[in-house]
C-alpha cells in the first residue's frame, strides 16, 4: 500500500497545483497569459475552497492541523521551530520589500475602454442626441439588399484607405502599425467589443475619437484621430456597416426584433 | 365545571371583541377608502387649477449646512441602518408566522420555541427600526428641506396611512409577543396566529409604502416634465420600478432576516454551557441557515428583473448601472454573493457531521466545492482586466481571448445558475445524510436524479456557451430566461422526486444537534456580515444611479455632493456603517439575553 | 467573553477585507461630475467656439433676444458693422470708446452712453436706455462671457471680429465661480429689491412703473393665487395670457434665485391687489 500523504502536504499541493495548472494552461497550452491580479483572486478564492473541503469534517481538520500543532507544541521539534520562526518573519519581510521596491515598470493604468456615452455630444457641429441616434443604411438590410451590399463595400474601401492601418485587415486589431501603439486598437473580432455596442456608440468614438472621450475614461492615451475632421457622416456610417457585415456581429439593439 | 365555563366565557368574549375590532376596521377601511377617492376627486379639481407647483429649481443654497456636517453622509448612514434593521424586523415576523404555522400542524413544541426566541431577537430591534426612521426622517428635514416638501406634497396621504400602519403594527407586535405564552392552545392559538398574520400584513404594506417614494424617486410618475403632479397618488405609487423594488426586497429581506438570526443563534451556540444549550442553538442556526438559502436561491433571479426593468425604463441608467462607472461594483457584488454562497454550502457540509449516514455522501463535497469554486471563479471574472504594461504587450490589447467572453452576461449567468444548483444539491445530500429510503425503486429513482441534474447542467451550459459566443447581444440578455427556469425545473423536479424516493424511509440513527465545529458558526457569521455589507452596497448602487438627480429629470441635486463618489468612498461609508449596525445588533442580541437573566443579591431585599 | 471578542474581531475582520478589496482591488474610478451648463474652457477654445458661445449667451443666459429680436423693442444688431463707426462720433455720444470693440463692450456695461434714436425709456427723450448692465443683476455674464457675446455681435454685424480670447481670464474666471460656490450671496428678502435684482420691470409693469413685454403685474394678487404665480416664475411657458407671446420669459429665473426668494416673490406679487 501506498503511503499516505499528510493531508496538509495535501492542501499545499492542491494549491500548487492549481497554480502551476492555471499558468501551463493559460501561458504555455492557450498563449494567453492570465493576468496577475486576476491570478492573485483566483488563488484566494481557491485557497478558501481547499479549506473549505480540507476543515468540514472534524477528524479531517484535527489531520489536517496537527502537523502545525505539532510544530508550534512538541518540545522534540524545538529546532525546526526555532527555523521556521525565523525564516516566516524573514520571508514576509523579503516579500513586502520586493513589493514596495519601485521598478521601472510604469504604474499600472486602468483604463474604461467602452465609458458610458453621453446622452448627447457634439457631432458634425451638431447636438446629436446618442440614445436614438440610429445609422440610416440599416434599414436598407431587409428592404433593399443589393443597395446594401453596395454600401457595405463602399465602407470597406472607406475603411481599407483609412482604418486598417492600425485596426488590421481582419478587424483583429492587428495592422502595421498596432505593436508602435499603447493601448493596442480595438480587435473587432472579440465578442466583448463590437458585438457589446450600438451602432450610435460606434459612430460617437469614430467621429471624435481619443480626444472626445469623456472623463471617466482617462487617461486619455487613445491615437484614435477626430475622424468628423476627415470623412463625411455617410462615410462613417458606411464603416460601421462594413465593420459589422465583416465580422458577422449584430449591433446592439433594445428591443427584440 | 366551573373552571370550563369560565374558560368558555372568556373565549366567547375574545371572538366578541375580535369581532368589533374587525368591524371597526373594515368600517375605518371602507371610510378611508371612500376618504381616498374624494381626496383624489378634489385633488384632480385642484390639479387642474394648478394647485401642485412644478419642482423647485434649486441653487447650493437651499441646502443647509449644519456644523460641519456632511449631509449626504449623514442622510446616507442614516437611512442604511433605518434600511437594515427595518428588513430585519419585517422578515423575521414572516417567517416566525411559517414556523408558528408548522409548530401548530406538526404539534412540535421546539418549534413553538424557536418561532418565539425568534421573535425576542426583534423586538428590540424593532424600537431601534422606529428611532433610526425618525433620526432619517430628521435628517431629511434638516438637511434636504426642499425635497422632503416636495415629496411630502405628493406622497402627504401615502405618509399618514404609513404612520396609522406603524401603530398598527406595533400593536400587533406587541400583542403578537408578549402575548404569545398567554396565547397558547386550541382556539387561542388561532387567535395568535392570526394576530402574527396582521402584523405582517401590515409591515410589508409599510414596506411597500416606502417602496414607493424611493422608486418615485428614480422612475417619477404622475407628474408632468417640470414635477407637476397631476394628484394621482396611485398612479405616483404604482410607478414603473414599484413592484421589481418590491419584489426584490421582499426575498432580500427573508434572505437577510435569516442570517441575522443565523448569527444569533451561532453566537448562542459558541457561548453556550451545556450541551441540550449547544443542541438547542445547533437546531436554531440550521434553521435559520435553511430561511436564508431558500430565500438566497431565487434572489438572483428578483435582481435580474429588476436589472432588466432599469434599462427599460430608461437606457441611460442601464448603461450608468450594468456598463459605465458602476461595472466594478457588480465585481465587488459578485466577490460577496460568491462568499454567500460558499459559507452556507459550507455550513451544511459541516453540518453533515450531525448524521452518523453522512459518509455516504461526503466523498461528493470535493466535487461539489470544485463546481462550485469553478462557477465563482467565471463569475467573478470582471469584463476590463486590470494589466500591467507587460501583459499588455504579450497579450497584443486590452482583450483576453480566453477571459473575455467570461467577463460577459451569458458566461455570468450560466456560472450563477451553476452554483445555485449545486447549492440545492449539496442541500439534497445533507437531507439525504441521515435516512435510507426503503422504496423497491431506490436505484432507478436515484439513476433519473443523476439525469435531471446531468441534462439541467448541459442545458445551461447549451444555452451560455451557445449565446455567449454565436448570438446578438439582445439574445444574450434574453437567454438568461431558460437558464433561470432550468434550474428551477431541476430544483422542483428533484425535491419532488425525492420525497418519493424517501418515503417511508428509515432513519440511519438519531441527529446529533450540537454535534458540529465552531467553524461553521463563523460560517453563519460570515453570511450575516457579508449580506450585511452586500445591501449596503447595492443599496448605494440603488440609489446612486440617480447619479446628479434627486427625482430623475424632474428635481436636480444642486448640492455640493451632487457628484458620485468613487467606489472606495462608498464601500468606505457602507463598512462604518456596518459596523456601526453590528455593534447595534450586538446590543440587541445582549438585551435579548439579559432579559432571562435573574440575579439574587444576598443580603440586599428586606428578609421576611 | 473570549468567545464575544473572536465573533467581533471575526467581524472587523470581514468588513476590513471586503473594504480594503474596494479601495485596493479594483480601479477607483471618478465619475465624471454633474454636468455644469456653460462651463469655460477658455485654454482650449478656437475663435469659432468663443463666436459659438457667444450665440448661446446671446439667446440664453444673456436674455438678449428678449428685447433685441424682430418685435421691434429694442434694435436690431444685425447692421452693427455698418452702423457703429459713425456712432462713437455722433453728438449724443457720451461714452469713451476709441473703437468698435470698446463701444461694444461699452453698451453691454453702460446701455445708457448711447441710446439709439426712438429706443429710450419714455419720458426720457431717449438719454437714458431701458437695458440693464448685463455683467450685473440677474444676468451676471462674466468678463470673459461679455467678450464672447462681443465677438458674436461682431461676426454677425459684419465686421471683422477683433476681440481676443481671454487667455489670463481663464483659470482666474473658474476661481471665481469656485468662490461663488462656496460663498453664496446672502439672501434678499425685500420683494421690491427683488424685482429690480432680478429685472421683472423690464418687462413687466409692476405698480406703474416697468416695461410692457410681459403681462402687467400691478394688483395682479387680485386675478391669480399663489400657486399660480409661483407656477409662472418656475415654468413660465405652462400659462400664456392672452395677447403675449410665449417663450419671452427666461426658463432659467427660478434657478437663479434662492427658494425663500421666491416664496417672498410670490407673497408679494399675490398681496399686489
Amino acid at each position: 500500500m501506498a503511503m499516505k500523504i499528510p493531508r496538509l502536504l495535501q492542501a499545499a499541493l492542491v494549491l500548487i497545483g492549481v497554480y502551476v495548472g492555471f499558468i501551463v494552461v493559460f501561458d504555455v497550452l492557450l498563449q494567453a497569459i492570465i493576468p496577475s491580479s486576476l491570478l492573485a483572486m483566483y488563488m484566494f478564492f481557491v485557497t478558501a475552497g481547499v479549506f473549505m473541503v480540507f476543515t468540514y469534517d472534524e477528524e479531517g481538520t484535527r489531520e489536517l492541523v496537527a502537523p502545525i500543532k505539532a510544530l508550534v507544541e512538541d518540545p522534540s521539534k524545538r529546532l525546526i521551530r526555532n527555523i521556521v520562526f525565523v525564516i516566516v518573519p524573514l520571508a514576509a519581510g523579503a516579500a513586502t520589500y520586493f513589493q514596495m521596491q519601485p521598478s521601472f515598470e510604469a504604474p499600472v493604468e486602468l483604463r474604461t475602454i467602452h465609458p458610458a456615452p453621453p446622452t448627447t455630444a457634439k457631432i458634425y457641429g451638431k447636438q446629436v442626441n446618442l440614445l436614438k441616434l440610429e445609422n440610416p443604411f440599416r434599414e436598407l438590410e431587409k428592404e433593399d439588399p443589393d443597395q446594401f451590399r453596395e454600401l457595405v463595400d463602399e465602407g470597406a474601401a472607406v475603411y481599407i484607405r483609412n482604418c486598417q492601418f492600425c485596426h488590421g485587415d481582419k478587424l483583429d486589431g492587428n495592422g502595421p502599425y498596432a505593436a508602435g501603439l499603447n493601448p493596442t486598437p480595438l480587435n473587432f473580432q472579440d465578442v466583448g467589443t463590437i458585438a457589446q455596442l450600438q451602432e450610435s456608440y460606434l459612430f460617437w468614438r469614430i467621429s471624435t475619437g481619443g480626444p472626445g472621450l469623456p472623463k471617466e475614461a482617462a487617461p486619455w492615451i487613445s491615437s484614435m484621430p477626430v475622424w468628423q475632421d476627415f470623412l463625411t457622416e455617410d462615410e462613417i456610417w458606411k464603416v460601421i456597416l462594413y465593420l459589422y457585415d465583416y465580422t458577422g456581429h449584430e449591433p446592439r439593439s433594445w428591443e427584440h426584433e | 365545571m366551573n373552571r370550563s365555563r369560565s374558560n368558555k366565557f372568556r373565549q366567547a368574549l375574545i371572538v366578541l371583541a375580535l369581532a368589533v375590532v374587525t368591524v371597526a376596521l373594515a368600517f375605518l377601511v371602507f371610510d378611508q377608502v371612500n376618504a381616498i377617492a374624494a381626496e383624489q376627486d378634489v385633488a384632480a379639481e385642484t390639479a387642474a387649477t394648478g394647485n401642485y407647483g412644478p419642482a423647485p429649481k434649486l441653487t447650493a443654497a437651499d441646502y443647509p449646512t449644519i456644523a460641519g456636517v456632511n449631509s449626504r453622509v449623514a442622510v446616507w448612514i442614516f437611512a442604511q441602518l433605518h434600511l437594515w434593521f427595518a428588513a430585519f424586523v419585517l422578515a423575521v415576523p414572516i417567517f416566525v408566522f411559517i414556523i408558528e404555522a408548522i409548530g401548530m400542524r406538526t404539534r412540535d413544541k421546539r418549534y413553538d420555541d424557536m418561532a418565539y426566541e425568534f421573535i425576542k431577537v426583534s423586538i428590540t430591534a424593532y424600537s431601534l427600526t422606529a428611532v433610526l426612521g425618525g433620526l432619517l426622517l430628521f435628517s431629511l428635514i434638516v438637511f434636504y428641506p426642499q425635497l422632503f416638501t416636495y415629496m411630502a406634497r405628493i406622497f402627504k396621504g401615502s405618509m399618514f396611512y404609513y404612520a396609522l400602519l406603524f401603530f398598527v403594527e406595533s400593536a400587533a407586535l406587541y400583542i403578537y409577543y408578549y402575548g404569545w405564552h398567554w396565547l397558547q392552545g386550541g382556539f387561542k392559538k388561532w387567535v395568535h396566529l392570526t394576530i402574527g398574520l396582521v402584523l405582517n400584513a401590515a409591515g410589508t404594506t409599510l414596506m411597500l409604502l416606502a417602496n414607493a417614494w424611493l422608486t418615485f424617486m428614480m422612475s417619477p410618475a404622475g407628474v408632468d416634465p417640470a414635477g407637476v403632479f397631476n394628484g394621482d397618488a396611485w398612479a405616483a405609487i404604482n410607478n414603473f420600478l414599484w413592484n421589481p423594488i418590491n419584489i426584490h426586497r421582499f426575498v432580500a429581506n427573508i434572505a437577510y432576516g435569516g442570517s441575522i438570526v443565523g448569527a444569533y443563534a451561532a453566537f448562542k451556540f459558541l457561548t453556550a454551557g451545556t450541551q441540550q444549550e449547544r443542541a438547542h442553538y445547533d437546531w436554531m442556526g440550521y434553521n435559520a441557515n435553511f430561511i436564508a438559502i431558500c430565500a438566497l436561491l431565487p434572489l438572483p433571479f428578483a435582481g435580474y428583473y429588476l436589472a432588466a426593468e432599469i434599462y427599460a425604463y430608461s437606457q441611460q441608467m442601464g448603461i450608468t448601472l450594468m456598463g459605465g462607472i458602476f461595472a466594478w461594483l457588480f465585481i465587488i457584488q459578485a466577490v460577496l454573493i460568491g462568499t454567500l454562497f460558499l459559507s452556507a454550502n459550507y455550513y451544511l457540509w459541516c453540518g453533515m457531521g450531525r448524521s452518523d449516514g453522512a459518509r455516504r455522501y461526503t466523498k461528493y463535497i470535493k466535487y461539489l466545492a470544485i463546481v462550485l469554486v469553478g462557477a465563482f471563479l467565471v463569475w467573478f471574472t470582471p469584463h476590463t482586466l486590470v494589466l500591467t504594461n507587460e501583459e499588455l504587450k504579450s497579450l497584443g490589447g486590452p482583450y483576453h481571448k480566453i477571459l473575455g467572453p467570461l467577463g460577459i452576461m451569458p458566461a455570468k449567468n450560466t456560472a450563477v445558475n451553476v452554483m445555485i444548483i449545486f447549492t440545492a444539491l449539496s442541500f439534497m445530500f445533507y437531507r439525504r445524510a441521515n435516512k435510507t429510503a426503503t422504496v423497491s425503486w431506490v436505484n432507478a429513482g436515484n439513476a433519473i436524479q443523476v439525469a435531471l441534474y446531468t441534462a439541467g447542467i448541459a442545458n445551461i451550459m447549451f444555452l451560455g456557451i451557445y449565446h455567449g459566443y454565436f448570438t446578438n447581444t439582445v439574445y444574450k440578455v434574453a437567454a438568461s430566461i431558460p437558464q433561470v427556469l432550468t434550474t428551477l425545473v431541476v430544483i422542483a423536479a428533484s425535491i419532488t422526486l425525492d420525497s418519493f424516493i424517501y418515503r417511508r424511509s428509515t432513519d440511519v440513527g438519531p441527529v446529533h444537534w450540537g454535534r458540529i465545529p465552531a467553524r461553521a458558526q463563523y460560517a453563519l457569521f460570515l453570511l450575516a456580515v457579508a449580506f450585511t455589507w452586500l445591501m449596503g452596497l447595492m443599496g448605494y448602487i440603488r440609489s446612486g444611479i440617480r447619479q446628479h438627480w434627486h427625482i430623475v429629470d424632474i428635481m436636480r441635486d444642486t448640492s455640493p455632493d451632487a457628484f458620485t463618489p468613487t467606489l472606495g468612498y462608498a464601500a468606505n461609508v457602507v463598512s462604518v456603517a456596518a459596523i456601526l449596525f453590528m455593534a447595534m445588533v450586538i446590543f440587541v442580541f445582549w438585551i435579548a439575553q439579559v432579559s432571562t437573566s435573574k440575579t439574587l443579591p444576598a443580603g440586599y431585599w428586606k428578609e421576611g | 467573553m473570549r468567545q464575544f471578542l473572536s465573533v467581533v474581531a471575526f467581524t472587523l475582520i470581514t468588513i476590513g477585507c471586503f473594504t480594503a478589496y474596494s479601495n485596493y482591488g479594483i480601479p477607483q474610478i471618478e465619475p465624471a461630475p454633474p454636468p455644469k451648463e456653460e462651463k469655460l474652457d477658455l485654454g482650449s477654445m478656437t475663435m469659432d467656439q468663443f463666436v459659438a458661445l457667444g450665440e448661446r449667451l446671446f439667446n440664453g443666459k444673456g436674455t438678449c433676444t428678449l428685447c433685441h429680436n424682430s418685435l421691434g423693442r429694442a434694435p436690431l444688431l444685425d447692421t452693427l458693422g455698418d452702423v457703429t463707426p459713425g456712432r462713437l462720433g455722433d453728438a449724443r455720444y457720451e461714452g469713451e470708446a476709441g473703437n468698435v470693440e470698446e463701444y461694444l463692450i461699452e453698451s453691454l456695461v453702460e446701455p445708457s452712453a448711447f441710446v439709439v434714436e426712438g429706443f429710450g425709456k419714455k419720458g426720457t427723450n431717449d438719454t437714458e436706455s431701458p437695458m440693464p448692465d448685463v455683467s450685473g443683476g440677474g444676468i451676471s455674464l462674466s468678463e470673459a462671457e461679455i467678450l464672447a457675446v462681443v465677438a458674436y455681435l461682431q461676426e454677425r454685424g459684419g465686421s471683422e471680429v477683433t476681440v481676443e480670447i481671454p487667455t489670463d481670464v481663464g483659470e482666474g474666471d473658474e476661481d471665481e465661480e469656485e468662490e461663488e460656490e462656496l460663498e453664496p450671496r446672502e439672501a434678499v428678502s425685500d420683494p421690491k429689491l427683488l424685482v429690480s435684482m432680478f429685472m421683472c420691470d423690464a418687462c413687466h409693469m409692476i405698480d406703474g412703473e416697468g416695461g410692457d413685454i410681459g403681462p402687467d403685474l400691478s394688483g395682479i394678487g387680485a386675478a391669480r393665487d399663489r400657486a399660480y404665480l409661483r407656477r409662472a416664475i418656475l415654468d413660465p411657458n405652462a400659462d400664456i395670457t392672452e395677447g403675449f407671446e410665449p417663450d419671452q420669459m427666461p426658463e432659467d429665473m427660478a434657478e437663479q434665485m434662492y427658494v425663500s426668494e421666491l416664496e417672498i416673490l410670490v407673497d408679494f406679487l399675490a398681496e399686489n391687489k
